[in-house]
This record gives C-alpha cells, structure tokens and sequence, in this order.
C-alpha cells in the first residue's frame, strides 16, 4: 500500500486538528473554551506525530482503500447518500426507503438481472422488509418518521 | 424479606401478561438497531396511561431489563450497539458471530445478563439506603476522576496503535464539544446548522458503528467469487452453561463492577461494560485473546450492563434524582400516576414499589428463557444474504437516528460521521474509542468546570482534585491502569522482536 | 421502474401538502414541540395538559408532544422559530423567563418576536434549598454568611439565564452579597443531587421539586422567590417577607406558543379553546398529584408577561 494514502487521511486529521486549536484559542468566552483547549493541544500533537510517521511510511496499521474496493463501493455509496441527504426527508419516509431498498436490492444481489423471477423476488423482499417497518413503528408504537408523506 | 410479600402480584394474571408483553416487545425493540433503552421505554410510556400504577410500572421494568439485553443481540450480530452500555459487547461479540459463534455469543450474553440482572436486583432490594449514600458520595471532583479512568481504557481497546487510538478518542471529545456548551451556553464549532444541539451520542453511535458496516458490505461488491458463506454452528444450552461458569472470573468481574460502578448517577450505566471488560481483560490470564472473538469479553461486558440496571435505579427511588436518561423516562412514568419517588416511597407506597422491584427480578428471569429460546434462530442472521443485510440496516439507521428526537439534522450527523468512519477504520482508526471520548468529554468537562468553580469558592483547585480519600483512590486507579498498560505494551513489543529475531 | 416510482411519490406528495391548508382548522393531528428532554418537568407537564386535546369539547384533534432538547432549551426553540411549519399544527412549549434572557444573551435565532403565545399552564416559583442537616435555617443565616465569606457561598442551579440564575442574580442584588453560583449540566435534578450530596452549601432549585425533596427529608426551603407564599409550601416565607428585594422574574412560567406566521384564524381559535382546555378538572387534579402549580393564564395576559418579563430581564442582565 502507498505512502500517500496514509499521508492524505492524517494530514487531514492534522489540518482539522489545527483548525479546532485555532478556534479554541482565539475565540471568547475563555472560560467557554478551556477544555477545547486541553482537548485540541492533544489533538494535533497526536495528529503530527501520526502525520510524522505516515511521510516517514512508517504506518503499520491498515489496510487502505484498492481500486476494486472504491469501485464496488461508489454505486451504494451515491444511493445511499441521495437516501439520506435528499429523498428521506424530500419524498418521505418510507417511500424513500422503498425505493432505496430495492435499488440496493437490484445493485448488490448476485442473482442473474436476465430472469424475471429475480425481480418478483427482490419486490417481495422489499414488500416484506416494509410491512415490518411500516407495522412496527407507524402503526404499533406511532413514532415520527421524517414528513409522514405518504404513510 | 418484605418484597417475597408482593410476589403474588407479579403472578396475577393481568400483570404477568404484562410482564411478558414488556420482556418480549423489549428485547425486540432492544434488538432493533437504533432504538435504545430510552426510546423504548419512552415509547411505551403512553400504554401505561390506561394502566394502573403498579401494572404500569411492570410494563416498564421489564421493558428496561429486556431492552438493555435486547442490545446485545444487535451488538453481536450486526456490530450495531443499541446503547453505549453495549459497546463493549461488539468487540468480542461480533467476532464470535464472525466465525459462526454467534449462537454461542448470544446464549452466552443472554446467561450473564441474567446473572448480573438478577445480583444487581437483589443488591437494589436489600442495599438500597447503604447504596444510596455511596451514589451520593461522588461529587464532581471524583466524576472528573472517574472520565479520566474511562479514558485510559483507550490503551484496552486499541491494541493494534495506541497511538491511533488515543487520537481516536481526541477526536471523540472534540465531536462532544460541539453545540452550545451546557453551562455557558456558548456556541463552539458550530459550522453547520444541523450541529446546532451538537452531537447526539444515540446517532453518533448509529452512524459510527452500523454506515461502515453497510458500506463495506457495498465494498465486496455484486459478483464477490468468495461470497462469506457463514456457517452457523449450533451450540447446545448445556455447553454454554457450562462455559459460562468456567470463565466465573469475567462473570464475576462483570458483575461487580457493572452494580457499583451503574450506581454513579450520570456516568455509570454508559461506561460500565467498557469498564468491566477492560477489568477483565487486565486480570485474565489470556489477554491476548480479547478482541478476537474471545467468550470472557463478552460475558464480562453483559453481565456488568444488566447488573448495572438495580443499582442505576437506586438514587432515583430513594432521592428522586435520576441517574440516567432510561431513569428520567420511568421517573416520569411514576410522577404521571401521582407517585413521588423518595426515602419513603416503600412506605406510601410498598405495593407499587415492591411490585416494580419484583417485575425486574422476574423479568430477568423470563429475558433469559426467551432470549435462549430465539438464541439459535436469531444467530441464522449472518446468514442473510449481505445485499438485503445492507439495505435493511441503512434503513433502520436513518429511522433511528431521526427518532431520538425527530430531527433531520440528527440523520445528517450520523451519516457524515458514518462515512467518516469507514474510511478512518480503513486507515488503523476504530470506533470503540472514539465512542469512548464523545462519551466521556461531556462529563469529564462539566465536573471538571463544576470542580474548579467550588474549588475556587473553597480550599482550592488543588486541595479540591487531590485530596480526600475517594479522590486519592480514583487517582490510584487511574496510575495503575495506565502502569499496567504500558507494561503490557513493552512485553508484547519485546516478544515481537524476539519472534523477529528468531525467524 | 425506478423513475415511475419516483414520479409517482412525488404527485402524492405535492397532493397531501397541498390538502394541508383546508378549512375547519384543526382537522389533523397537532405537534407539540418541547425544548427539553423526556420525562423533565416542562414534558411531563406538557404531556398532561395536552391529554385531553382530542376531546370533543377541546380541540377534537390529539396533540403529540415532540421533544427536541440541547442547550437549555436554545435547540428546540431555534428550530420552532426557523425551521418548523408555522400552519398551526406546530406548537411549542415556552418556559419564561428562559427564552427570553438566551435572547438578552444572544447567540440564538429567536427572540419574544418570533413567537405568538397562546395560552400558560404552569407557574413554577424558584425556591432556595439547603441540605437537611446544614446549619443554615433562613436566608439571613445565608446572607450572613455569605457577607462575612464573600464569595465562599457555593450554590447550585439548572445552568446560566434560565430562572435559576435569574433568581440567584436578584438575591445577591437585593442582599448585595457576593455568593459562587455553580450552573449544573444536568438540570434542575443534577442541581439537587449536588445540594443533597454535599458538593455545594445551597442552591436554587424548582418548587415542585424541592416540594418532593423536601417531602423525603433530605433538603430544607428556606424561601421562595415569588410574590405569595405558595399553596404547597403555606410555611415557607417568600423572600420579600425576608427582606429581600426579590419579584416573580425567575417564576418558571410554562405555555403553549406558535411561530410567528402562524395564520391568525388559526392562533384565534387555540387562543380561545387552549386555556379552557387546559382548566379541565382531570387535568388539574393530574397536576396536583404530581406536584406542579397551575396557573392558567390567557394570551392577553401572556402577551403583557412576556412584555414585562422583557423589560425586567434587560435590566437585570445588563450587567454580565
């Protein structure tokens, strides 16, 4: 594996770690801040000994990311991102979930996409995996959902 | 001996049915990644309107025992802890399930749940006024003593580089401090609107624990030649009985620490299983093991969360003073039915109060049949192909986390942090102690605030942190965890440059 | 597939928001947002004088509560002034005089403009505590003390600018002393635990809940700072009888409010019914058994509250 992969995430940590220290020694209240302060002086000596050692490639610890991994990783990634950060709240609960379920379903299950079987099973699956849901938190124990939109 | 009285009641019909609705739909609800004891008991809260007092009150109890058992199930399984007190549970937990333990795991939980439970109600029924006083003696110098403990279990968990995780654990505290500060009322790092209530510790441990495990389900992809098979492995009861009581030790361990340390209003019930397993992980004669899907660890950390469910109960019947969140929801579950809790609510009240005593003990009991009963079907989990297994606990995440208190902002924390993790863990960071540090920032820093402004008033920062003996003890502790550590670190770099040389 | 689920979520969608605004207002389920968490006073208040909503001589509709706590209140009631639908079926809680010294202090999103009352339930007077067994029998042993040891007199509230530290403010005004107020992370029970444990000598606390600590024996009232002597405590003086030169600012006033925008057939109509809700006899006997004060009060009268609580405050706080 790289040195530069284990550069990139802990000269990121650093650069946050440098950020928090900055904030909590120039912003008022002091007495607000002081234990940001204890906190953020550990933080970034900890983070530059970690940054230290990633430029040395004397990191150990890890497995990385391959390019496989990031390829198989981006289409469930995308959906669940579009599920959480946009279709949740925009079409509702539970529609969303449907959708998001069943496209999961559709991206990751090794069964052949040629044989129609396979997508009456995937919608049962997703039918089922709702009802449960739906009866278990809407209509057994009536908590929120995000905009009950739909249900 | 007043309480084997109202036993009676327990058995009634209607409350028995009541006992048994509030054990199974508890251990469920536990079960369910997301929903933490809290929430569960907060949801059941409107059934008891109907309800008398005292049945009410069953329904609670045994909803609180069970749902903090539940949390195991999800914790083992899916390396998802319902609540913090189940952290310490995944690590071996959810290796055991890995290699096809998982039934053994459970039945080994649901069995020292049971034990701890049950000690920790008995020290509840015949402790309570010696227990109360010693809840009482910590004041916030101790508390801050007590974080900074917590903190050394950092070492314990991350054997891999302790360094990683001592920053880990930084960026934990840091997380924490996010929001208005609770005693200012300050606003810090606030630099997206849905951090304004800061970072919620049910959705943060949703995001942290359940989103890498989904992603990198993701990651093996569709066509995955070498598709984990896992091949569950029956485990009969009497087995595990027998295993159970050969590791008495972490039994034990487990159980003590998880009834005294559950007592320490606001801090207990959250830390106790990671405290019992680092306990017992420093007393056993096979350290190593722990974190490899090692039995002790796991029945350490289940027996100190439900011993710690009597005890944790203790300065909320006989103060009034809620010692934890799932406390505040059944103090006013009783208040709602005219019932003030104090010294003498076993006097005004005894029926109730016994009746409520009593249901938790029974309760246990029935936690613990069920829990093995389903325990071999609940294990045929890992065998659920991973492309449902994936859709379904992102699903459970985001209603999860917006449940604890119906905010979006909540689902957004939860994510960002999620897919934070899974590339952080990619890199030799692990969850468990950065857990740990968005845990124990707030208390350590509160008391640590509180301390310095009596201090001041009084004798003194440091007369106030460094004298009197419960401080001197705490101190003591801390020394030592931090010694034994780093002489367990040096012996194991040794052997490794021995093996080194010799090959 | 895909797209014609999309599509077909998103018409349903735009229908179920666009039936929102029909008339015979209210015809649905009504949210109640509460600032703090679950099974706090404000919520176990709030959940039982709302639980007659439904009734047809009430609303007709039930009312759910929704807690949304974090930082004293300030995240619960930021989101009900920006965030939250103001159609008339969001609600919230207020506590005065919380919300309005936060918005003195600043930092937050609201102020007593972004909110229309509609209706008070409760009236919570701050009461000074010390444990049982202190040495401290009224307040002018506190003060007496507190003038030969400036500063050495710690005590314990629910945290800074809430009526706690209001009263805290007006009792060193009044007897112009210097005492260490200690502001808890835990709220008003963390306050208590710290009182009946010993950490601090004294401390401010709620009526209904020193009246529960009390009851058990484990603290001492030694005045309230109210105008009147309460009904649950007929033998505590109030601090005027004390000498002390100390009002009814900190009384913890709780309430039903919506945001601002909020249509005023809508604020209208719940002004009207709301506070005959809430002097139905279950309720009142429900609140009597837990311990908590009522005191109903019409939007008018909330209206001229917050008004004066606002003047109050300003002054109070213009010092810090």
């Amino acid at each position: 594996m790289s040195r530069i992969q284990h550069i990139l995430p802990s000269g990121l940590i650093l650069a946050v770690g440098i950020w928090v220290a900055w904030i909590s020694f120039t912003r008022e209240p002091a007495g607000a801040f002081l234990f940001p302060r204890l906190i953020s002086a550990a933080f970034v000596a900890l983070a530059a000994w970690t940054f230290g050692k990633a430029v040395l490639g004397k990191s150990r610890v890890g497995t990385g990311l391959s390019a496989e991994l990031v390829r198989n990783l981006l289409p469930g990634l995308i959906v669940a991102g579009i599920y959480i950060f946009w279709a949740a709240q925009a079409l509702g609960f539970y529609t969303a979930t449907t959708i998001t379920f069943f496209v999961l379903l559709s991206l990751y299950d090794p069964a052949p996409h040629g044989q129609p079987s396979t997508w009456v099973k995937r919608a049962i699956i997703t039918a089922g995996y709702m009802a449960v849901m739906y009866g278990l938190f809407a209509l057994l124990l009536k908590a929120y959902t995000p905009r009950e939109i739909l249900f | 001996m007043e309480f084997i009285y109202y036993f009676g009641d327990v058995f009634a019909p209607m409350s028995f049915m009541l006992l048994l609705i509030g054990t199974v739909g508890g251990l469920i609800l536990g079960a369910t990644p997301g929903l933490s004891p809290t929430m569960a008991v907060a949801l059941l809260i409107p059934f008891t309107f109907q309800l008398e007092a005292a049945q009410g009150l069953i329904l609670l109890g045994a909803a609180y025992t069970s749902t903090v058992a539940g949390g195991a199930v999800s914790a083992i399984l899916l390396k998802i802890p319902g609540a913090p007190a189940n952290i310490a549970t995944t690590l071996d937990g959810h290796e055991m399930a890995r290699r096809g333990k998982g039934a053994r795991a459970l039945q080994l939980s649901f069995l020292a749940s049971a034990v701890g439970g049950v000690i920790g109600v008995l020290l509840l029924i015949f402790l309570t006024p010696v227990l109360s006083q010693w809840a009482l003696a910590f004041g916030p110098s101790h508390l801050f003593w007590l974080a900074i403990l917590g903190v050394t279990i950092i070492g314990s968990l991350e054997s891999r580089s302790v360094v990683k995780g001592l920053l880990s654990g930084c960026i934990g505290m840091w997380l924490a401090t996010i929001g208005f500060d609770d005693i200012m009322g300050a606003q810090r790092f606030i630099f997206h609107p849905a951090l304004g209530g800061g970072v919620n510790i049910i959705a943060a441990l949703i995001g942290i624990f359940a989103i890498p495990q989904v992603l990198n389900m993701f990651a093996k992809g569709r066509n995955d030649p070498n598709v984990e098979v896992i091949h569950v492995q029956k485990s009969p009861l009497r087995e595990a009985v027998v295993e159970l009581f050969s590791k008495s030790r972490a039994l034990v361990i487990g159980t003590v620490t998880g009834s005294f340390i559950g007592l320490i209003p606001g801090v207990g019930g959250q830390i106790a299983g990671l405290v019992a397993y680092d306990q017992s992980r420093k007393m056993s004669s096979t350290p190593e093991k722990f974190g490899t899907g090692h039995s002790e660890g796991v029945i350490a950390a289940e027996a100190a969360n439900n011993a710690m469910v009597g005890p944790s109960l203790v300065p909320l019947l006989t103060l009034s003073i809620p010692g934890s969140p799932t406390a505040a929801v059944l103090l006013g579950g009783l208040l709602i039915h005219g019932i003030f809790p104090g010294s003498d609510l076993f006097d005004n009240y005894p029926d109730v109060a016994w009746t409520f005593i009593n249901s938790m003990l029974v309760g246990q009991i029935l936690m613990c049949i069920f829990g093995l009963y389903v325990a071999g079907l609940a294990a045929r989990v890992a065998q659920v192909p991973q492309s449902v297994m994936a859709a379904i606990v992102l699903g459970l995440a985001v209603y999860g986390s917006y449940s604890v208190q119906s905010s979006m902002g909540d689902v957004y924390v939860m994510a960002s942090l999620g897919i934070m993790m899974f590339f952080l863990e990619k890199f030799g960071y692990s969850a468990a102690p950065l857990v740990l540090g968005l845990i124990l920032g707030p208390i350590a820093e509160a008391n640590f605030i509180q301390g310095t402004m009596i201090a001041d008033a009084g004798d003194g920062r440091m007369g106030y942190f460094f004298t009197g003996t419960l401080n001197i003890v705490l101190i003591a502790i801390v020394v030592l965890s931090v010694a034994y550590s780093a002489f367990m670190e040096l012996r194991a770099r040794r052997q490794m440059q021995q093996t080194e040389a010799l090959a | 597939m895909k797209k014609l689920l999309a599509a077909l979520a998103l018409t349903t969608a735009t229908l179920a928001g666009g039936a929102a605004q029909a008339e015979g207002y209210p015809d649905r389920p009504i949210m109640m947002m509460v600032s703090y968490g679950a099974g706090g006073a404000t919520d176990f208040q709030a959940r039982i004088v709302t639980m007659t909503a439904g009734n047809d001589d009430a609303l007709g509709v039930p009312i759910a509560i929704i807690n949304k706590p974090g930082a004293g209140g300030r995240v619960g009631w930021n989101w009900l002034a920006t965030q939250a639908e103001a159609d008339g079926y969001t609600l919230g809680a207020y506590n005065v005089p919380h919300f309005i010294a936060q918005s003195i202090q600043g930092g937050v999103q609201y102020d007593a403009d972004s909110f229309e009352p509609i209706a008070n339930w409760g009236a919570d007077p701050a009461v000074f505590v010390v444990k049982a067994d202190s040495e401290f029998n009224s307040m002018q042993d506190v003060i007496d003390f507190a003038k030969e040891n400036p500063g050495k007199f710690t005590y314990s509230g629910a945290g800074l600018f809430v009526g706690h530290h209001i009263a805290a403010l007006q009792i060193e005004k009044a007897a112009d002393v210097k005492m260490a107020y200690i502001p808890n992370n835990a709220g008003g029970a963390g306050a208590m635990k710290a009182v009946i444990g010993g950490d601090v000598m004294g401390g401010v606390n709620n009526l209904s809940d020193a009246f529960r600590a009390a009851e058990a024996g484990n603290i001492k009232i030694l005045g309230v700072a109210d105008l009147e002597r309460s009904e649950f405590l007929p033998d505590v003086p109030t601090m005027k009888e004390q000498g002390l030169d100390v009002d009814d600012a900190s009384v913890n006033f709780r309430g039903v409010m919506v945001p601002k925008g909020t249509p005023q057939e809508a604020i209208d109509k719940l002004a009207a019914l709301v506070p005959e809700m809430f002097k139905n006899d279950r309720i009142a006997k429900k609140m009597k058994d837990g311990g908590s004060p009522m005191k109903v009060m019409n939007r008018e009268e909330v209206q001229a509250m917050w008004a004066k609580r606002q003047e109050t405050l300003k002054e109070l706080l213009a010092g810090l």
